[in-house]
This record gives C-alpha cells, sequence and structure tokens, in this order.
C-alpha cells in the first residue's frame, strides 16, 4: 500500500502543473483517498468536475481547496478557489463573511499580493474577486508581446513565466534584449498603473510552465477604484511595493548566501615570505566555493607544519573546469586553516579569500557553480513555486 | 523470483551510476539499497565504489576494513577486478571497496578510465552499482556518462538542488567536449561558441546549439541535440520530510529541459529514515535494515520502476 502511495505521490506535482491530466472521475476520487490534503489536488479535481458538468461536486471541490489554501497560508490560489466556487453559486453574505475573515486569519504578509488583499474590507474584496477572471496557459504559450497595449494585470496562481524586457526602438520596434526574469506563484505583471498612462509593453512575457492567471483589466480595475477609493491606494501601494517584496523573497535570500558545494579538484601555490623558501604547489579540492572565496581541503600530500603556518600567506588557485578549455588562475590569501577530520582521517582546510580575478575567469566560475543568470533564476523562482514552505 | 540465477552471461552487466554532485545527500545508501534489492531480485550484482576521494561504502556494508580494494587492481597488485571484489551477506551481491586514500588516485587519463570501465563490464555479473563521489570532476562525470543508467540523488535543500542541476549541466558539458573532439568543424564552432568573451552571449546549450544551426551547421546540430538527448538522468529525491520535497527533482527535470535540451526523470522520492541513520553510525550493514522501512520500499520501487523503464 505504501508502496502504491509514493508511486501516486510521485505523478502529484505533474497533475497539478497541469503537465499530466486525469481524465477519469473515479481514478480521481482513488487518488484523494490515499492524499487527501493537497490543496492543488482538489482545485483539479474541481476542474475535471466542471467540465464533466457535475456543478454540485466542483463546486464543494472549489469550497475544500480553497479551505486546504487557507490553511496551507496560499491566499491568492484560495481565493482563486472560492472565486470558480462563487461563479458556480452564488455565496450569502454570511459565506463571504466567514471566507474574508479566514483570509484575514492567515495574516500574514509574506508577498505584495497578500498584503494587497489582507489590507482591503469584505466587500472589496467581494468585489475585486467578482473582477477576476482565471486563465490557464500551456508550455512555452507568449501571454503579453513587446509593444502590445498594457490593459491588464496579471496574478501568478501557479506555474512560472519568464518576462524578457527589451530597449526600445520606435514605438513597437524592440532592440537588444535588457534583462530577463522570471516570475512564479504570488508574483503579478502588466503595467496598468497608473492608469491616466497609456503604456506599451516593454517586454514579452512567456510561460514556462502550464500556468494559471488571474487577471483583471485596466477598466474593470479603474471603475473598482471609483466606487472603492482604498483599493485605489492598495494598487499604488502593489506597485510600489514590487521591488521591496522582489529583495526580499524568501529564496533570493536562500540564494544571496548559497555556496557551491561540489568539491572540485585543484591546485593551491602557496607563496612563501622567505625569499629563500620555494613556493609550495598543493593538490586539494573545495569543500564549498562561492565568488569571494573558498574552503580548501589540502590532499594528503601536505603535511608541512602546523596548519597556523599558511594563515597570511598568498596563494594563487589554479582550477580546471570541463566547462572551459583552460584553467581558471586566481589570486587570494589564506585568511585561515584548521585541523579537519575528513572520513576518518586528519586532514588540513583553509579558508581562501579571493582578491584578483579577471572577468572572464569570474563568468566562468559563476557558470561553472551557479549556472547562467537564466538558469539560476529559474531554479529559484521554481523553488519558489514548487518548495516554499 | 527470488533465485539466485548461476549461469553465466554472456551479456555485459548493466551499470547503473548513483551521482549527484554534492556530498552528504545520500548517493552511498540509495546505491547499497538499490544493489541490494537488484541482488534480491536474483540479479549477479557488483557494488563499485567509485568514490576515487572518500571511499566508504565498504562501512554501509558492515566491512570496517576491506580486504582488498579498487587501488590494488589500479596499482596492478591483481590482475583481475574479479580478484578484489568481497562477497556481502546478501547473496548475488559483491563488493569492489573503493580507494582508502583520499585523492590518491588523482585524475586517470581519459583513457584509463575507458580501461577501467571495460573491466568493470567483463565481471561476471548481471550489474554493476557504481557509487560515484561527490563533485563534478572529470572522473565522476565520465564514470556518469559511462552507465547505462545514470541516477542524479538530491535533498529538498536548496542547495542540494542547485548542485545537482549543475552536476547535470557538466555532465552534458563534458559529453559536449568529448563529441566535439571528434570532430575537427565541430570543436571549432564549440570552441567559438564557448569562449566567455564572445559577443554572441551563448551561455547554454540550446543558445549553442541555436547558434551552430544558424550558422549553417545543421548537419552537425542535429546529431549532437540527439547524441546529447540520449543523456536522461534519473532524478531521486532523498531523504524528504513532507510531500511538497518531492518536487526537487521536478525543479531539476524542467530546468534541464529548458536550459540543457534533456529529458530527465523524476523517479520518486525516499523518506527520511531515522533508522538508515542509526544503522550506518552503528556500523550495521544496511542490508539487516527492518524490512518494513519506507525508506527501502520505496528504493524497491524506485529499483523496480528502473527495470521497467529498461525493458
Amino acid at each position: 500500500m505504501n508502496d502504491r502511495i509514493d508511486k501516486q505521490n510521485s505523478v502529484i506535482s505533474h497533475i497539478i502543473d497541469g503537465s499530466i491530466t486525469i481524465d477519469s472521475i473515479t481514478e480521481f476520487e482513488n487518488l484523494l483517498k490515499a492524499v487527501p490534503n493537497d490543496p492543488g489536488l482538489h482545485r483539479v479535481f474541481a476542474d475535471l468536475l466542471k467540465k464533466e458538468k457535475s456543478p454540485e461536486a466542483a463546486a464543494d471541490e472549489y469550497g475544500n481547496a480553497a479551505k486546504l489554501f487557507i490553511k496551507a497560508g496560499s491566499m491568492l490560489q484560495a481565493i482563486a478557489a472560492k472565486s470558480l466556487e462563487w461563479q458556480i453559486f452564488k455565496p450569502s453574505s454570511q459565506e463571504e463573511q466567514t471566507f474574508y475573515s479566514s483570509l484575514c486569519k492567515i495574516g500574514s504578509k509574506d508577498t505584495a499580493i497578500q498584503a494587497f488583499f489582507i489590507k482591503m474590507t469584505c466587500p472589496e474584496v467581494m468585489a475585486f474577486m467578482n473582477s477576476l477572471e482565471l486563465q490557464h496557459f500551456p508550455v512555452e504559450k507568449t501571454i503579453k508581446r513587446f509593444g502590445d497595449e498594457e490593459n491588464q494585470l496579471y496574478f501568478v496562481v501557479s506555474g512560472a513565466l519568464e518576462e524578457r524586457l527589451y530597449h526600445r526602438l520606435k514605438k513597437t520596434e524592440k532592440a537588444q534584449k535588457k534583462s530577463a526574469k522570471n516570475l512564479a506563484e504570488n508574483n503579478f505583471f502588466g503595467e496598468i498603473y497608473p492608469f491616466e498612462e497609456e503604456k506599451l509593453s516593454q517586454s514579452d512575457v512567456e510561460t514556462i510552465t502550464c500556468v494559471e492567471l488571474a487577471k483583471v483589466s485596466k477598466s474593470s480595475l479603474i471603475a473598482l477604484c471609483r466606487k472603492y477609493p482604498n483599493i485605489k491606494l492598495l494598487v499604488e501601494g502593489l506597485y510600489e511595493a514590487r521591488f521591496e517584496y522582489d529583495e526580499e523573497a524568501p529564496s533570493r535570500i536562500v540564494r544571496k548566501t548559497a555556496r557551491s558545494q561540489l568539491p572540485t579538484q585543484l591546485n593551491l601555490k602557496v607563496f612563501r615570505d622567505d625569499p629563500g623558501k620555494a613556493s609550495l604547489n598543493i593538490a586539494g579540492f573545495t569543500e564549498n566555493i562561492s565568488m569571494g572565496g573558498a574552503c580548501v581541503v589540502l590532499g594528503p600530500k601536505y603535511k608541512t607544519g602546523h596548519p597556523g603556518n599558511l594563515k597570511g600567506s598568498r596563494v594563487k588557485v589554479k582550477i580546471g573546469l570541463p566547462i572551459a578549455a583552460v584553467n581558471l588562475f586566481i589570486l587570494g590569501t589564506i585568511v585561515w586553516s584548521k585541523v579537519v577530520s575528513m572520513e576518518g582521517k586528519t586532514m588540513t582546510a583553509v579558508g581562501v579569500q579571493f582578491e584578483e580575478m579577471t572577468e572572464t575567469d569570474r563568468k566562468l566560475l559563476n557558470d561553472y557553480h551557479y549556472g547562467s543568470e537564466g538558469e539560476q533564476n529559474l531554479i529559484w523562482t521554481l523553488w519558489d513555486t514548487y518548495m516554499e514552505k | 523470483m527470488r533465485e539466485a540465477q548461476n549461469t553465466k552471461k554472456d551479456a555485459a552487466p548493466t551499470i547503473w551510476a548513483v551521482g549527484g554532485g554534492k556530498g552528504g545527500t545520500g548517493k552511498s545508501v540509495v546505491s547499497a539499497i538499490l544493489a541490494f534489492w537488484l541482488a534480491r531480485m536474483g540479479k549477479r550484482t557488483v557494488l563499485i565504489d567509485v568514490d576515487l576521494g572518500g571511499a566508504n561504502i565498504h562501512t554501509l556494508m558492515g566491512i570496517k576494513s576491506p580486504p582488498r580494494s579498487i587501488n590494488d587492481f589500479i596499482t596492478r597488485k591483481f590482475k583481475s577486478l574479479e580478484d578484489i571484489c568481497i562477497d556481502t551477506e546478501e547473496k548475488n551481491l559483491r563488493l569492489i571497496s573503493g580507494s582508502s586514500e583520499v585523492l590518491s588516485l588523482a585524475n586517470p587519463h581519459f583513457s584509463q578510465k575507458i580501461k577501467l570501465i571495460n573491466h568493470f563490464s567483463r565481471l561476471d555479473a548481471d550489474n554493476l552499482v557504481l557509487d560515484l563521489g561527490a563533485g563534478t570532476s572529470f572522473n565522476v562525470l565520465d564514470f556518469f556518462l559511462a552507465a547505462d543508467e545514470k541516477i542524479v540523488v538530491l535533498t529538498s535543500e536548496p542547495t542540494s538542488i542547485q548542485n545537482a542541476y549543475i552536476f547535470v549541466r557538466n555532465v552534458v558539458y563534458r559529453r559536449l567536449s568529448r563529441l566535439s573532439n571528434k570532430n575537427p568543424s565541430l570543436k571549432a564552432l564549440v570552441k567559438i561558441a564557448m569562449d566567455p568573451k564572445n559577443e554572441l552571449k551563448i551561455r547554454t546549450i540550446k543558445e549553442l546549439l541555436q547558434f551552430i544551426q544558424e550558422s549553417g551547421g545543421k548537419d552537425v546540430a542535429e546529431p549532437l541535440e540527439k547524441e546529447i538527448g540520449e543523456i536522461r538522468p534519473a532524478v531521486i529525491t532523498n531523504m524528504i520530510k513532507d510531500s511538497k520535497e518531492k518536487n526537487a527533482s521536478r525543479i531539476i527535470q524542467i530546468v534541464a529541459e529548458r536550459y540543457l535540451m534533456i529529458q530527465s526523470i523524476a523517479l520518486g522520492s525516499v523518506p527520511y529514515d531515522k533508522q538508515i541513520f542509526r544503522m550506518i553510525s552503528d556500523m550495521i550493514p544496511l542490508i539487516q535494515i527492518d524490512q518494513s522501512s519506507q525508506a527501502f520500499s520505496n528504493i524497491y520501487e524506485i529499483t523496480t520502476n528502473l527495470l521497467k523503464h529498461r525493458a
């Protein structure tokens, strides 16, 4: 039984992100018996029931999904599920109030979108939900193109997208790519604020995985803002906070502190202060490495004196990388050294602070240990989408 | 199904390589249990510790000091790999212990590795499970590429996901480098494209192949894409503590498909199991594990899936 459950679990992420579809209601029910508490799975099941013309059952499942999303602290996803439930059966004011209270209980302001919704009153949330339109998109689908008129605000309910920003040549003619960033769950895009400005898109946005977006048109949002001035303030705050929240996203913090832990063989040439002494050549491997320095475990051949003797020495690090035909040479200083025990053996580890590196070597080292900027961005975007707790 | 197959086989053994970049992700444990299940299925199996830097798999099999190691074969103390195989408590399962001297084997030349792999293939076995060391040295990458089944083990920690992806990336680049060595015109194209100073800003395999194709090298790009596409690593997320963590392998799958143009297989996950940690610290052979262990049964499931995939 456990084997069966695990086998089923292994495909759940594919079912939720839409890369695997289950068309049988019975098969889905069996899956939910084995995995009863995954909100994404309930949401997909509700979509299937709706497609199969079982509106009552679909509404129940959307409701179950919304409850589980709230439990998991996923506000936007809960709003999306509840909107779909209420498209089938209009809610009573009591139901609206209950849902609003449960949203407020999430209480977290981890993302700009959560802060946006949590500061609304109950009637404002309900009006906003009525204006939202949910849409699914497959992999590699263009959502908006450079030069298109900006008239939608999109919220990412699930999946990942890439936004490529371009320099503008003429009104709708793009020049060289300026930058690219990934968009994940709880991010938003669409430059529609300030409302008075008619804007043309400066970017292409394309899906990386299957994606669900909640969009609100500029005209609907303007109408909402007229009726509820607080929403206008919140929209303004949403755009202002975008940069700040982007900077503080949990994955970015992890990313900033991440050090590559791929052991890499290298050679250290240790220069001696005493002109009479020849420099030492020591083989070793990195225990971890970043662009600023490395922890290097010295090979067994290093048996010369106390490890502390190495502290302060200037070194030239030679690293051979599989992605480059040439070796990297980095100058640095040993800033600490200690005796460590690895695999039951006593060895010497040193901390090397990198000082001089050519731009080419810096790029190579970065690519080798972290991948290109696009690859890094996608890994962290997906980490936000799939792993963030 | 669990009876030993005592007849000598004609075909070369299937090579399973378990790698993954970062240390501490449980590659050796997965290798040992995978080899155990293959042996239990009646397949004569040799578990080989190819961690030439920090061999330790013998301790997982309850052997404190292996009498012979792969070093004895490389230094020609023994003529045949058969002579350095060590029997284990499990019928059908033998072990070749790794080098006990850290970095003593340095970095053998590519041809020496090919020779070693050829010797592996002559072993009288149905399956060889190679436990690769951490890192992306040429050794690790070449042994990984030489295997019939390529398995990547990672945990759900962000650095492990990143490092596992970089491992796969380096595997693909290593393959590309070996392929371009055989083709002078391709080598020239790859050299231009891989030069970090190039103004074309080619930084990924996908961009490289596009560049080759657009430079009139369609006849070169297409077979290259095919060769690279044949690298299909199977990814296992190990030591998971909640169901969300199973998505780690999905991340590798999406990024590898988009940037490296390879299709990896998300094989499943193995839960964190305290029992395994206790056994390792108490030097109890893993094959004595309580078979109700969820980790143990998940690896059984993964093994059967891999065998189905091969069939």
